[in-house]
């Protein structure tokens, strides 16, 4: 801790969240360190591979490119938020495991993200809205094939 | 890549922002979205003893209508653009613009004002403002001034924009009547930077003859750049009887756009004359058919 | 072996979902970075900004006083410690290989060479350390163009060699070949060049090592492939007693090669761990991933086809050059071996020669990715279309009058390797058929003809050398197979599975072949201590060896339970069966014993065993494989050239493979598309670049493209299940996907622009090659 440690405070995954960090921590390093929760992960660091992607106030982002420090009283969800009690999986969770949409899984919690904050502002994308949004993610491992087809069965269920 | 420490400030009020600009200067640097700043931050490209967090500024954000303009506070979201219905339907350059700026989760993110300010000579508001001969509302300690988007942007990654002055809002002008606007471009992957683009903005009188036209390019030279001799041959033309293919190679005149990893130079020029043509002909398309 | 592994067995053949996926989808998967140890510090890297040079002075005195910093260590402190080891994987310790060493000394031979350790509270504090760092180094000239590293003796990457050269093979050509080349009715020739590209793990490499004084163990958790092999490489590089080394890796977020073996920052953390005493914490960043983690496929190649008027081949030969960079991990990563040999590929080629050669840059080295060896396939199938044009034969044509058929099996190659149980040929007229090859033909004359639309077709048609036997410890795999005592069972095994779905698929294979239900049984594994020695993760090869080991151990298991049953039942075990958690005679299915029943009398209950036999059911067994078990694949797709961008979009993709008999299928087309797609990738948009003084110019995801969900189509599949040879019939499938599409997708584009007489010759085709050979191009009238 230093004496420039700046107070936050902020809503994740409907718990209080109170720390002292420094101003440049990123709110991906924050989640991973401060609140043990380590499924939003990094995979850049620079804002392209989509791994660190959140819900702040209910709109997906990179956890990568904002401080912790300015999420000071927002409402932040991540991959560990998304599912049920008792590890339910949610729709989201559950059609990319129907369509194989996962191997390595590291990639995965982006999508799961990206994918419920699409389908929350538009429960019915046609193929090319499922592409361009699943575009700020990178998977090295499926080549998309099942995570496209979990996005269509997961609008259709 | 972790960021290099720095001083961080989150101002509540414009003043406070200002007065915080003015004090540090060159040694602090303006946090809107951060989709570019903290990616340069993280690589430890630039360093700064301070960040000027306006995410926090009161009123910095929105968008209103004010006499024959459109005016988008600094701090609004770029994804705002496509949400807003005012934009679309005054604006429609910007709303048709904004869906090309990378990816959603970055534009949720990104702002207005950040992205005109970062002036990335490959981004879409620069050239659209460029285009509709946007105003740029600035402002410092020291009072207030009007920049001209023809004049706003000076080269990579730079604008007039003064350490002391914080950009806070954009007015971009509707363009009423009979016009058309077409936006295209050509990235390697959907959602990078452009290799090339062009911005067209048209308006035509009761007869069809074409009153004023705009066509600015980007990712082609150090700033946004605006195609003045198609413009001017555009420029009284009946919009029927404009050959596309042609304006838009005269567009490109004059450009010797660099090489770089994605494309060569060569290669760059005849997508920028392409994607000229495109968006000339979806904007004339919608002269004809505004009636 | 047991007669349960036909195509269709309750587990074995079905598209189980996975065991992996609930923890990874919800958050919960346990990567390297997710590991916090108390007392843990980190480490990060001053690495060169030079690619060559002499080091003049490294300055760590402010570094050192920085708040926060624990240690920053140069190669004075580490270097000396391991002189005499070899940091060289196990299995290549004999092999020639790159010098190499902790941390830079003296010089600089890439750019992102590793020069000083530093030690912090946090990778924030070690990263501003780094920065505090001075290194003075007097640049020399770099070697970084590969076509003149040969020939350059003045300027050497490695001066302790002696030689760019890392690497010069030319197996006598025979003088038939040399005659065909010269005199055959039709001698084409053509080159190709094939770009510097990365694997790109979306989790880059880490490592965490903790090094205990008290009891002298040494603990590791790394993202790796190979646990086994990290941990005989950290007993080596800390010297530590291999009894002492634990090495876990429980969820590891891809390696296409890049883990498989131990790499050098992985093992210098570990060195630096062993002498502090501390527990350290590496975790690379994507720029160095980028520039200093390996580097794959910087290929040139000149092949020459000799041809008969009626398509058939006489006679090929290839001239091949490929990059080793600087420090490559394994050896000297040259594959022009394999290169040369698999050159012919599926077809009956009489005659066959090649000449390979390797060389040192001052690059990043190269190293294993998916299919390490595939550039005979670029090489060959973009010949093959070539080839075709030259002697006016279509090219699917050309490689149905040259491709092996069925009848022909065995085949042996003119280099002495036997194809068999492969189906190339039904393949080839499988994808043709998917793809409706004949109609877009006529399709693709008709958009040109009426409106200048440029679009073609491709094909990659390959055998793949898969789950290869012939070189220890790779041939073999171990397998324990442990029944509780309430008759659940646990599988350990030495994989390091990143994505491959092991504790799915090995599941399926016990479960089919202890006839208990696959709920029942969990797969252990990326963890040294509670698994048998194990070859790795990677060059194809669990299904058949892994998965031989496994059936090897479950037999073992299998006969003792049979005897405890029969002893119970009072029948002979040749009268028995397991089926559905319950061992009955077989015809008599009312006549049984439940399987948890047997388990229990095993270990609980040794008054009902048969006299003699001891308690406790449990069995380890290894399987060596074959030397190689050829699986195959056609790949075919369609694509569209725009004009105007040079933009090349792939419409339709097709792979038709044999892989045996498929564990499980869903599992099986996510290998297939991954690999394809990161040969889309190769084809068209990825692509290292260096500056002529050997700077890395793509460093970011921004310039080094991967491509995304919009850059790919829909993938299509079709299946020939041809058993092999192996207990379970499988064959290895996992690089295949990325073999096979680079070609085709290059293919495809090259059959577009040949509508308009233009040609290319290097990937990847993106905006700025396309555009190019188009204009430089003749345009016949449609």
């Amino acid at each position: 801790m230093h004496d420039d440690d700046i107070a936050v405070t902020m809503n994740v995954n409907g718990e209080r969240r109170r720390a002292r960090v420094e101003a440049r921590l990123t709110l991906a390093d924050f989640l991973r360190e401060e609140c043990a929760l380590t499924g939003t992960h990094l995979g850049c660091e620079h804002g392209v591979c989509g791994a660190c992607t959140v819900l702040l106030d209910g709109d997906a982002v990179r956890s990568c490119l904002v401080f912790a420090v300015q999420a000071e009283g927002a409402r932040v969800t991540t991959v560990e938020g998304l599912g049920g009690p008792d590890g339910a999986l949610s729709p989201v969770q559950d059609a990319l495991r129907a369509e194989h949409g996962l191997q390595c899984g590291f990639c995965t919690p982006g999508f799961v993200v990206s994918i419920t904050a699409l389908l929350a502002e538009n429960p019915n994308p046609n193929d090319q809205e499922v592409r361009e949004a699943l575009s700020g993610n990178i998977c090295r491992c499926t080549g998309y094939q099942g995570i496209v087809k979990a996005v269509q069965r997961a609008v259709s269920s | 890549m972790k960021p290099a420490t720095f001083r961080y400030h989150a101002p509540a009020t414009l003043t406070d922002a200002l007065t915080l600009l003015s004090e540090y200067g060159d040694d602090a640097k303006v946090l809107a979205g951060g989709q570019s700043l903290v990616p340069i931050l993280a690589m430890r490209l630039s360093r700064f003893d301070h960040l000027v967090d306006v995410n926090r500024v009161d009123g910095l954000a929105g968008i209103t209508r004010e006499n024959g303009h459109l005016v988008v506070r600094a701090g609004t979201r770029q994804r705002a653009l496509e949400r807003d219905e005012s934009v679309a339907a005054h604006v429609p350059l910007l709303a048709r613009a904004a869906p090309l700026i990378a990816h959603f989760q970055i534009r949720n993110r990104g702002t207005v004002g950040g992205s005109l300010a970062h002036a990335d000579p490959a981004s879409e508001l620069p050239a659209v403002a460029l285009a509709l001969g946007a105003e740029f509302d600035i402002a410092s300690e020291r009072g207030t001034r009007r920049a001209d988007a023809a004049t706003f942007f000076e080269s990579l990654w730079t604008t007039t924009l003064e350490p002391d002055e914080l950009l806070v809002g954009a007015r971009f002008p509707v363009w009423s009547g009979r016009s058309g606007f077409g936006i295209r471009e050509v990235a390697r992957r959907h959602g990078d930077f452009a290799i090339a683009g062009a911005a067209c903005a048209l308006a035509a009188d009761d007869d069809g003859r074409l009153a004023r036209a705009a066509i600015a390019l980007f990712g082609v030279a150090s700033t946004p750049w605006r195609a003045a001799d198609a413009e001017a041959a555009l420029t009284g033309a009946i919009a029927t009887d404009v050959d596309a293919m042609e304006v838009a190679a005269a567009a490109v005149r004059g450009l010797d756009p660099t090489d770089d990893v994605h494309a060569s130079g060569a290669a760059r020029l005849a997508i920028a004359q392409h994607v000229v043509s495109l968006a000339l002909s979806d904007a004339l398309a919608e002269v004809r058919d505004a009636r | 072996m047991s007669g349960l592994h036909s195509a269709a067995g309750r587990f074995v053949g079905q598209s189980v979902l996975r065991r992996e996926d609930a923890r990874l989808l919800t958050g919960h998967g346990s990567y390297v970075d997710d590991i916090v140890l108390p007392g843990m510090l980190h480490v990060a890297f001053v690495r060169s900004d030079i690619a060559r040079g002499r080091i003049t002075r490294v300055d760590v005195e402010a570094a050192r006083a920085l708040d926060g910093v624990h240690a920053v260590l140069t190669s004075d402190d580490l270097n000396p410690r391991v002189e005499s080891v070899q940091m060289q994987p196990t299995m290549l310790a004999s092999m020639p290989g790159a010098p190499l060493r902790p941390l830079a000394n003296g010089d600089v031979r890439f750019v992102g060479e590793p020069i000083v350790l530093v030690v912090a509270d946090s990778r924030y504090i070690a990263e501003d350390a780094c920065d505090l760092v001075e290194v003075d180094i007097e640049q020399l000239p770099a070697v970084v163009d590969f076509e003149r590293a040969a020939d350059d003796t003045h300027n050497l990457v490695h001066a302790e060699l002696g030689s760019n050269v890392a690497q010069d093979m030319a197996p006598p050509v025979h003088p038939d070949l040399e005659r065909v080349l010269q005199d055959a009715p039709n001698v084409v020739t053509a080159t190709f060049h094939q770009q510097r590209q990365t694997n790109v793990p979306m989790e880059p490499r880490g490592v965490i090592a903790a090094y205990e004084p008290s009891d002298g163990a040494l603990q590791v958790w790394m993202s790796t492939q190979n646990p086994h092999e990290v941990r005989l490489a950290c007993a080596r590089v800390a010297g530590v007693p291999e009894q002492l080394v634990r090495v876990i890796g429980r969820d590891v977020g891809g390696g296409f090669g890049q883990k498989f073996f131990t790499g050098r920052e992985e093992l210098t953390v570990v060195l630096a761990a062993r002498v502090l005493g501390r527990a350290l914490k590496w975790i690379e960043d994507r720029r160095e991933n980028l520039i200093a983690s390996n580097h794959a496929r910087l290929d040139r190649g000149t092949a020459t086809f000799a041809v008969e008027n009626d398509g058939a081949l006489l006679g090929v030969f290839l001239d091949h050059l490929e990059d080793c960079g600087a420090f490559p991990v394994g050896g000297t990563g040259a594959t022009g071996g394999f290169v040369g040999i698999l050159f012919p590929g599926p077809y009956r080629v009489p005659l066959a020669g090649f000449h390979t050669r390797a060389v040192w840059t001052n690059t990043c080295g190269r190293a294993a990715y998916r299919g390490p060896w595939m550039f005979e396939t670029v090489a060959r199938e973009q010949m093959m279309d070539v080839a075709a044009r030259a002697v006016g034969i279509d090219p699917l044509d050309f490689r149905r009058r040259n491709v092996v058929q069925a009848g022909e099996l065995p085949y042996t190659s003119a280099f002495g390797m036997t194809l068999d149980t492969v189906t190339p040929a039904e393949t080839l007229e499988q994808a043709a058929a998917i793809i409706g090859y004949d109609e877009f033909r006529v399709e693709q004359r008709r958009a040109f003809e009426t409106d200048g639309r440029l679009s073609g077709i491709g094909i990659g048609l390959y055998v793949e050398p898969t789950s290869m036997g012939m070189m220890d410890p790779l041939s073999t795999d171990a397998a324990l197979v442990r029944v509780q005592p309430t008759g659940k069972v646990s599988v350990h095994l030495g994989t390091g599975s990143h994505g491959q779905s092991i504790e799915t698929t090995m599941a399926q294979v016990v479960a089919e072949e202890l006839g208990i239900d696959f709920d029942d049984v969990v797969v252990v594994q990326g963890d040294t201590e509670p698994t048998p020695f194990g070859r790795g993760t990677g060059g194809s090869g669990t299904a058949v060896i892994a998965g031989g080991a496994c059936r090897a151990a479950s037999a073992e298991v299998r006969a003792k339970a049979l005897d405890i049953a029969a002893h119970l039942m009072e029948a002979s075990p040749a009268d028995l069966e397991l089926a559905d958690g319950r061992i009955a005679v077989r015809g008599t299915p009312s006549r049984f014993i439940a399987w948890a029943e047997v388990a229990r009398a095993a270990h609980l209950d040794s008054a009902k065993l048969p006299p003699g036999m001891q308690s406790g059911l449990e069995a380890t067994a290894t399987f060596k494989a074959p030397p190689i078990t050829w699986s195959n694949a056609c790949h075919i797709c369609t694509v569209e050239v725009e004009r105007a961008t040079g933009i090349v979009r792939v419409l339709r993709y097709v792979v038709s493979e044999d892989c045996g008999v498929m564990i499980n299928p869903m599992v099986v087309e996510g290998q297939i598309a991954g690999g394809v797609v990161q040969g889309i990738g190769g084809a068209l948009y990825e692509h290292l670049v260096y500056d002529s003084d050997g700077n890395p110019l793509t460093a970011t995801f921004l310039d080094y493209l991967v491509p995304t969900a919009t850059e790919v189509p829909v993938i299509e599949y079709g299946h020939v299940e041809t058993p092999s040879a192996t207990p379970g019939g499988h064959k290895g499938m996992g690089e295949g996907g990325a073999i096979g599409s680079p070609p085709c997708v290059f293919n495809a584009v090259a059959d577009a622009l040949a509508l308009v007489g233009a040609t290319v010759t290097r990937t990847p085709l993106g905006p700025t090659a396309v555009l190019g050979a188009l204009a430089s191009s003749y345009t016949p009238a449609p």
